[in-house]
């Protein structure tokens, strides 16, 4: 059991190393001209700039109806695939040995690129290359998840007689529901790392077309308040919508 | 329902192993109404794949790629490795880590160190191995955090009763143990080097995969992308088995 004392230790080590870092960054920004490195005073501006400016929300809003669409379209590509292995295990092989481990090595650029040649520039394009490279995580989570349900829970299921469908909304989708919101997790958290390069490639919103703009135009200070905006979005989701929401959910299925 | 352990039946093998055909079936059949910029031939594609592995002018491109993302798996694993070792044996900076450099790094878009990296530095292939590694830390990182939390306080603190040489308990003791996860976070900063690190090789760079692809991609020549994704997978596959799989097998702990 960690002492109070070392946990409050940790957390000012934690918090000192923060602003030594914030520190280190204003010093080299002060010696370093802003299209090499803007300082935290100049990025602050920029994102106040970018608040009270409606056009970046709309890129802002793009980006994230990109995720949201990728996520989505994945887990129901990438679930029904699954499941269809469970169903009819002959196709185990098929999706679990050919599709997914090929999916799961082509190369994201790849998808984005390819993309662009057949679909043109679009959020069509930026959905449908993130999409793929989510599918793999999400047959590989579901999976896990179908491959977990106790077996007896579905005999007994079997044995008051419920019919495949029946069995499927009242055992194996509750079930699954944990593993349903470990894949979202999961693949909203790789969907930001790979959406810029969709949208630079292939996207003519959202904050990939930004970096384009940015880069063309050496504009370092928009490169980094993009960044610092995506770290920032990815962290507080992860930290205070989705690590607590599996929390409650993964209590409540114990409980149950 | 639940199958696995169980060998494979002989229809699951066949559906198995006649998706693949019929997936080039139909990609030929689609590809013949089509113009190649669109959608290339599988013999188109094949010929141009096989051009990346033997023809002196692309062979280079191919085996640049392999050497940085090489390079990046090992720099990953050094220095992820130092900050789990960081975290674990001096706590105090265990939340420094754990809660501040690899979320940042986690959460760092991909393409956002590419992007830095060309405004930084002159591009070339230390730049690309730079961005590479800094994708690749926070993967290998979390991975060997959990080996060193696994290990057996037990083990080492009998080893600590016959030796009092820490570097001999920790390459007796430790290292073993460590091994198995040091392969997973290899395994791991593999994939990703490959499927996502790419990126680095989009801008400024004049050499690797991912300069040949962006460069097909502007000129039109889905052949040379298609080719090149399948050499991504066809290297990956390769190294995996012939190098990461008996590597692991060799480390697992029995």
């Amino acid at each position: 059991m960690i002492s109070v004392d070392i946990e409050r230790r940790r957390r000012r080590t934690a918090n000192v190393f923060t602003l030594a870092i914030l520190a280190l960054w204003f010093v080299a920004g002060w010696i370093e001209p802003p299209y090499l490195l803007p300082g935290p005073a100049n990025i602050a501006e920029r994102l106040w700039d970018f608040a009270i400016d409606p056009h970046m929300w709309v890129h802002a809003a793009a980006s994230l109806a990109h995720v949201i669409a990728a996520v989505a379209g994945s887990i129901l590509i990438g679930g029904c695939l699954a499941v269809a292995a469970y169903y009819l295990p002959v196709l185990r092989l098929a999706v679990h040995g050919r599709l997914s481990p090929f999916l799961n090595s082509f190369s994201g650029t790849g998808w984005v690129l390819l993309s662009v040649l057949w679909f043109g520039l679009g959020g069509f394009t930026v959905v449908f290359s993130l999409a793929m490279v989510l599918i793999p995580f999400a047959i590989i989570n579901v999976r896990q998840g179908l491959e977990s349900i106790d077996p007896e829970l579905i005999e007994m299921a079997k044995s008051f007689g419920h019919s495949g469908l029946k069995r499927f909304f009242l055992i194996i989708l509750p079930a699954l529901t944990p593993f349903l919101f470990s894949t979202m997790r999961i693949c909203f958290g790789v969907s930001w790392k790979a959406l810029l390069t969709a949208e630079l490639f292939g996207g003519d919103t959202g904050f990939g077309r930004l970096f384009n703009l940015a880069r063309q135009n050496y504009d370092t200070p928009l490169v980094v308040t993009v960044i610092v905006i995506i770290v920032a979005a990815v962290y507080a989701s992860d930290r205070y919508l989705f690590e607590p929401a599996q929390a409650r959910l993964s209590a409540h299925y114990e409980a149950v | 329902m639940k199958r696995s352990g169980l060998a494979a039946s002989d229809t699951e093998r066949a559906i198995g192993e006649g998706l693949p055909l019929v997936f080039l079936l139909l990609w030929w059949l689609t590809a013949r109404s089509l113009p190649s910029f669109i959608l290339p031939g599988p013999i188109e594609t094949g010929e141009t794949l096989l051009q990346l592995f033997i023809d002196p002018a692309f062979v280079g491109d191919t085996l640049i790629s392999l050497a940085r993302v090489v390079a990046a798996v090992i720099l990953a694993v050094i220095l992820g490795g130092a900050l789990a070792g960081l975290a674990r044996y001096v706590p105090s900076t265990a939340y420094a880590v754990q809660r501040r450099v690899l979320p940042v790094l986690n959460s760092f878009p991909s393409v956002g160190w590419a992007i830095l990296a060309t405004f930084w530095f002159q591009p070339d292939s230390a730049s690309v191995i730079f961005v590479e590694t800094l994708i690749l830390i926070p993967f290998c990182a979390i991975a060997l955090m959990q080996g060193i939390a696994d290990m057996d306080r037990e083990l080492l603190e009998m080893g600590a009763s016959f030796s009092r040489s820490s570097l001999k308990i920790a390459r007796k003791i430790a290292l073993p143990m460590l091994l198995p996860y040091v392969m997973s976070s290899v395994r791991i900063a593999y994939g990703v080097g490959w499927k996502i690190a790419l990126v680095s090789e989009l801008f400024g760079v004049d050499h690797g995969l991912g300069y040949l692809m962006l460069r097909a991609e502007v000129i039109g020549n889905t052949a040379m992308v298609f080719a090149s994704c399948f050499a991504i997978v066809i290297i990956f596959v390769t190294g995996e088995k012939l190098i990461i799989d008996p590597l692991a097998r060799r480390f697992a702990i029995h």
